[in-house]
């Protein structure tokens, strides 16, 4: 089982979220409110797996995956987004995003993203 | 949705008491309803047309529709398109006012005129409503038919029956340049247009919509809370803006604002939806290309 980090916000999208990677099996192992305390509990916490809302206060989830890559250019990034937000996640998916969510959560597409994501090499 | 504005009105003029109306909402068969309600309804037949058709069908097994062609009352098409509307809500609260006896036809009937006379609309406007298609219900409460508040406001009232609330239902629009409120949690969007869309309410009102999307409780309107309404705001833009997107229209959505004290919204002019919901009145505000502000007050 792996190690989560979720980057958002919104307390109401992470809780919602922990549910689903709890319900998974994984654990999640920090919980960031904007891009910058994402990338430095990136660095603290290693995760195999991260999160990432892209419309943030502070900095935005485009550039804290990017952050994130100098740190580790295998980081696996799962982008959030409202739907919509399609050429954000057209240019985070050209950056090196592992892959994305839509807002509102469906759970069974949630579940199988991440363990997509997880599964790749 | 018109069948809750609908009931509404029936009640606020004495016509039902409160408790009658609950009874009709726990009792609108979401089966077929009968296609004589609908035929008076719609101005295709009389109520003694309908009855003499009945009449006719007593004893044998043929349908309303076949009868009523026979007779010569409906044509085909005019069957075809009544059947269409056979699983409206507005037909089945018809349906069940009449079977629990507090309402015969001809009385509904004359209703219905009533509330089209008293709310002013015209003949193509109460099509609208009975349709039940919420995009055409929410036109007729819009102050203006301009193209994109109507398309935001008609996201924003679906994904709210979608998401929140199926029997909440939305009351006439208004243009302002100041609105008053005590909890307001909005998105602002940029780009081919600047947008703002926002939910406001008084006391608790925001309450079990922020519970409904959050499936969770809070114990005020508070941050938290405000951060389950901003996130179902996030929905409605995101879907918002890729509507548009497809036109070649791009926005950018920023992180939502939450007040969990009283604002005053200003701007040269904004729109305001009242949404009813839950026995609360809570307040979609949306602004399109209008410089509208947010003070604090005090």
């Amino acid at each position: 089982m792996a190690n989560v980090l979720i980057v958002d916000d919104s307390r109401t999208s992470r809780r919602i979220l922990r549910g689903i990677i709890e319900g998974m099996g994984h654990t999640v192992c920090g919980e960031a409110v904007n891009g910058e305390e994402g990338v430095r509990l990136y660095e603290e916490l290693r995760p195999e797996l991260v999160t990432m809302d892209i419309t943030m206060p502070v900095m935005d989830g485009l550039t804290s995956m990017q952050k994130i890559h100098e740190i580790d250019r295998a980081a696996k990034v799962v982008m959030v987004t409202a739907v919509g937000q399609r050429n954000k996640v057209v240019e985070c998916i050209k950056e090196g995003a592992s892959d994305y969510v839509t807002k509102p959560y469906e759970v069974s597409d949630v579940e199988k993203v991440i363990e997509k994501v997880l599964s790749k090499e | 949705m018109f069948d809750r504005i609908f009931g509404e009105y029936l009640c606020t003029n004495g016509h039902l008491t409160r408790e009658k109306l609950d009874r009709i909402f726990e009792n609108e068969n979401r089966d077929f309803n009968r296609l004589g309600v609908i035929a008076v309804s719609e101005k295709l037949m009389t109520v003694e047309q309908t009855e003499e058709v009945n009449h006719k069908q007593t004893g044998s097994d043929r349908r309303f529709g076949d009868i009523a062609i026979e007779m010569g009352y409906l044509t085909q098409t005019q069957l075809d398109s009544l059947l269409k509307l056979q699983g409206n809500s507005f037909f089945h609260f018809l349906q069940a006012a009449i079977d629990l006896g507090y309402f015969n036809l001809e009385q509904l009937d004359e209703l219905t005129g009533q509330f089209q006379e008293d709310s002013g609309l015209s003949h193509s406007e109460m099509d609208a409503l009975v349709s039940g298609d919420v995009m055409r219900v929410v036109n007729v409460y819009l102050p203006h038919q301009d193209r994109l508040y109507g398309r935001l406001c008609g996201i924003a009232v679906r994904t709210f029956l979608r998401l929140i609330d199926s029997r909440a239902y939305i009351e006439r629009a208004f243009l302002t340049g100041n609105f008053d409120t005590e909890r307001f949690a909005c998105q602002r969007s940029y780009g081919t247009h600047s947008i703002l869309s926002g939910f406001a309410g008084n006391g608790d009102s925001l309450m079990s919509m922020a519970e409904s999307f959050a499936a969770d409780k809070f114990e005020a309107v508070d941050l938290d809370a405000l951060d389950s309404v901003a996130e179902f705001i996030n929905c409605i833009d995101g879907l918002f803006s890729t509507e548009i997107y497809s036109e070649g229209v791009d926005v950018d959505m920023t992180p939502p604002m939450l007040y969990d004290r009283p604002v005053t919204l200003t701007g040269p002019q904004f729109c305001v939806v009242p949404i009813v919901t839950q026995g609360n009145r809570i307040f979609f505000v949306m602004s399109l290309d209008s410089a509208i502000m947010v003070k604090e007050k005090g």
